[in-house]
C-alpha cells in the first residue's frame, strides 16, 4: 500500500535515497527520477548502525557499492494479481496489489522491491526465514554458468 | 503518515482483532503515533510465572521495522529470569543483531512469553549487579553477550 507502491520506472535511484524514500510522498515520482537528490543518502553497513558517505570507511564504502551490485542481480517483477502467490509484504505488512513492484529472493520469497531493498542495504539475509542471501545468489550463478 | 506508522497500526489491528494469549496491548497508554506502546503479559499456566502480570514497554524509531524496537520490562513486577535483568532490560537476540523486518510486536511478545514458560530456575542473569550499575539506559546499545540458549 501506500509507500510501497512504485513506478515502474522510478527504479534503483530510490535505493540511494535512504531514509527519505520512506515516507508517503514517493507516489508522486512519476518518470525517471533525477539521477540526483538534494538530500544526503543515509546508508546503512550494519543493521542499527546509520552513516552518511562522508562517516563511511572505505571498507564499508566497499561493501555498500558490493552489496548494490548483488542487489541488481536479484529478479523483480510486477504483481500480476495472481491469487496463489504470497499475499502479503511482511515488512510493511501491505497486500500486493496488481501492479506493484517486486522482488524475489532465491529462496523463493518476495517482498515490495522498495521494502526489501532497503533491509538488504542493512543486512543481506532474507526477513522471512534469515536465509543469508549471497550465499544462495553465489550457488545460483554456479548452476547456471 | 510515515510508514513505520501504518505498519504499526495494522500491527493494532491485528492484536485487537487476535490477541494471543497472554498478550494484550494497552491501548490507553499508545501515543498518537503509535511510536511508544505497553503491552500486559501474563505468565502462561503450568510454568514458573503461571498468574504472574508484566508489563513491556516497546519503543519504535521512524526506522521500524528496519530497526528493531527497543524493548524492555516495567513496572512493578520485573520478572525473576536469566536473561532479564532487574532494570528490565532483556538479553534476546532478535530484539538487535538477529532482528528482522517479519518480526512484529506479536512475534516478539510470544518470544519473551516463552523465553518465560521455558525457565526452569527463577534467577536472575549471573551478571546483574554489574551490568545494572554500569549499561546504557537503551538496551539496544548494549553489546550483549548472549548467554547460553539452554538456560
Ligand atoms: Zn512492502
Ligand atoms: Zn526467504
Ligand atoms: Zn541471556
Amino acid at each position: 500500500m501506500g509507500n510501497c507502491l512504485n513506478t515502474p520506472t522510478a527504479d534503483d535511484i530510490s535505493l540511494l535515497r535512504g531514509s527519505d524514500s520512506q515516507d508517503g510522498s514517493e507516489t508522486a515520482n512519476l518518470g525517471p527520477p533525477p539521477p540526483y537528490q538534494e538530500s544526503v543518502p543515509i546508508y546503512h553497513p550494519s543493521p542499527n548502525v546509520s552513516r552518511t558517505v562522508t562517516q563511511l570507511t572505505e571498507e564499508e564504502q566497499i561493501k555498500i557499492a558490493k552489496r548494490l551490485g548483488l542487489i541488481q542481480h536479484l529478479p523483480t517483477g510486477v504483481h500480476d494479481g495472481c491469487c496463489k502467490k504470497t499475499k502479503e509484504c511482511v515488512i510493511c505488512m501491505g497486500e500486493f496489489i496488481l501492479g506493484d513492484r517486486l522482488r524475489y529472493l532465491p529462496c523463493m520469497h518476495s517482498f515490495h522491491k522498495d521494502c526489501i531493498d532497503d533491509w538488504l542495504m542493512r543486512s543481506f539475509t532474507c526477513p522471512s526465514c534469515m536465509e543469508p542471501v549471497d550465499a544462495a545468489l553465489l550457488t545460483t550463478y554456479e548452476t547456471n554458468n | 503518515m510515515a510508514s513505520m506508522e501504518k505498519r504499526l497500526q495494522k500491527e493494532l489491528q491485528a492484536l485487537q482483532r487476535d490477541p494471543p494469549v497472554g498478550v494484550k496491548v494497552d491501548t490507553d497508554k499508545l501515543t498518537s503515533n503509535l511510536s511508544e506502546w505497553t503491552v500486559n503479559l501474563t505468565g502462561a499456566p503450568g510454568t514458573l510465572y503461571e498468574g504472574e502480570n508484566f508489563v513491556l514497554h516497546f519503543k519504535f524509531g521512524s526506522r521500524y521495522p528496519f530497526d528493531s524496537p527497543q524493548v524492555i520490562f516495567g513496572g512493578a513486577n520485573i520478572p525473576v529470569h536469566p536473561h532479564v535483568y532487574s532494570n528490565g532490560h532483556i538479553c534476546l537476540s532478535i530484539l538487535t543483531e538477529d532482528w528482522s523486518p517479519a518480526l512484529s510486536v506479536q512475534s516478539v511478545c510470544l518470544s519473551i512469553v516463552s523465553m518465560l514458560s521455558s525457565c526452569k530456575e527463577k534467577k536472575r542473569p549471573p551478571d546483574n549487579a554489574i551490568y545494572v550499575k554500569t549499561c546504557s539506559k537503551n538496551p539496544k546499545k548494549t553489546r550483549w553477550w548472549y548467554h547460553d540458549d539452554q538456560v
